[in-house]
């Protein structure tokens, strides 16, 4: 029976893949048509040359259009195969969740952020010196950055390999980066520093 | 013991997940580790052209330093609603999270908004990327006109990132109900991020320059 099945279809798909290779290169000779006459007609955007053009372009997608309806007859069968035998694979697991924490937790995490900007800004509004602002500033801004990515980026409730994945590196790799400062402060006392220029020498521009 | 044993080998066996996180979560956290170093090498660049120039600190308390702190509490806020968002997609409550997170959305948009009137004052003092107002150099003699490239390189990759962001969030809550909750945890982590970042830019790059009183 199958096998009746596969004769009767084999021919009819033979004809299929004939026409489609028919199609095919009658378009692959309008194409070949129009590139010939781009680099014939010398300018292109003349009246002639646009018609000459134009023309077997059209002519070409007509052609086109025979094998493009085949594959997309194809690929609209192969999705809708995939289609159902993902709803398949879905149906049987439903994604298991793993979350932690409640609206009370993340409103009060978000609550000692806002307290903890609130202090910066009242540093800021007093003015302490710049040095005692930087160290205090970044205490509190690491603090509120690791608030945030325990508790709103979950990473407390993860598996301790990812948190020594993930953590340390960046940890390590940023703190690399403060060895261009000694080169900073060097940069700094070259600088000159002695009494400014006489009034009458050449000003700068 | 032996059950640690059996487990830690289980783990490590093959056929499970050793992070208990999926491929597209673990591959987030690996781009926020990449972008975080991205932006810590921005602001050592800046820190270093701070400790080696005489810096400009132009940011009266008010307007400059209050709209940066409303800027700062918009962006927080974002922070919470996304956590919303996630915890509500956590109960399978889809349609409150994508209320969360274009409600997390509006709050980035408004953030760029606040951000954009803030850049137009500073240029339209005459700030520009290599150049510093002529106010500004009789206040601060000889100091670096590096002081635009750096604000403007910092603030606006920021606000890129806060761009970006908030596309990617319209796109997860136009598509929440197709996307796992994993997918919705994920977006969330990008949020995070941004925030984290603003986070650091706002001290360093605002609170340290506070105009001085005088």
């Amino acid at each position: 029976m199958s096998e009746m099945e596969m004769t009767s279809q084999t021919p009819e798909k033979r004809e299929q893949s004939l026409l489609n290779l028919i199609c095919l290169i009658a378009a692959a000779l309008f194409l070949a048509l129009v590139a010939y006459n781009l680099f014939a007609a010398g300018a292109v955007i003349s009246t002639d040359g646009l018609f000459f053009t134009v023309v077997p372009l059209l002519l070409a997608m007509m052609f086109l259009v025979v094998p493009g309806l085949d594959m997309w007859k194809k690929r609209k069968a192969l999705a809708a195969e995939g289609g159902a035998a993902e709803a398949a694979a879905h149906a049987e697991p439903e994604e298991e969740i793993h979350f932690v924490g409640s609206n009370r937790l993340f409103l009060s995490v978000w609550f000692w952020l806002l307290v903890l900007t609130a202090f910066e800004v009242f540093l800021g509004y007093i003015r302490l010196p710049v040095v005692y602002m930087l160290v205090i500033l970044m205490g509190a801004s690491i603090i509120k950055a690791a608030l945030i990515v325990a508790y709103f980026m979950h990473l407390r409730f993860e598996r301790i390999n990812l948190i020594l994945t993930i953590v340390p590196a960046v940890v390590i790799c940023i703190c690399l980066l403060l060895v261009f400062f000694p080169d900073s402060f060097r940069a700094k006392n070259l600088r000159y520093s002695g009494p400014p220029p006489a009034a009458g020498s050449e000003a700068r521009p | 013991m032996a059950t640690e044993a059996q487990a830690l080998a289980g783990d490590w066996g093959g056929g499970v997940h050793p992070y208990r996180v999926g491929h597209r979560k673990l591959g987030m956290w690996l781009f926020i580790m990449s972008d975080s170093l991205t932006f810590s090498a921005l602001l050592m660049g800046y820190a270093y052209l701070r400790a080696s120039n005489v810096w400009p600190e132009p940011f009266k308390f008010y307007p400059s330093i209050v709209f940066s702190s409303v800027m700062t509490l918009v962006l927080l806020s974002s922070s919470l609603t996304m956590v919303m968002a996630v915890s509500a997609s956590a109960r399978r409550d889809k349609s409150r999270a994508r209320l969360w997170i274009i409600a997390t959305a509006l709050l980035g948009l408004t953030f760029i908004i606040l951000h954009s009137i803030e850049w137009n004052h500073l240029i339209s003092e005459g700030l520009r990327p290599f150049q510093l107002p002529q106010e500004w150099v009789e206040k601060w003699p000889g100091s670096t006109p590096l002081f635009g490239a750096t604000f403007f390189g910092i603030t606006g990759m920021h606000m890129f990132h806060v761009f970006t962001g908030c596309i990617y969030l319209f796109v997860v809550a136009a598509r929440v109900n197709k996307l796992k909750h994993e997918d919705v945890e994920i977006s969330g982590l990008y949020w995070h991020f941004v925030d984290l970042v603003w986070m650091f830019v706002f001290p360093m790059i605002y609170l340290l320059s506070v105009y001085p009183r005088k």
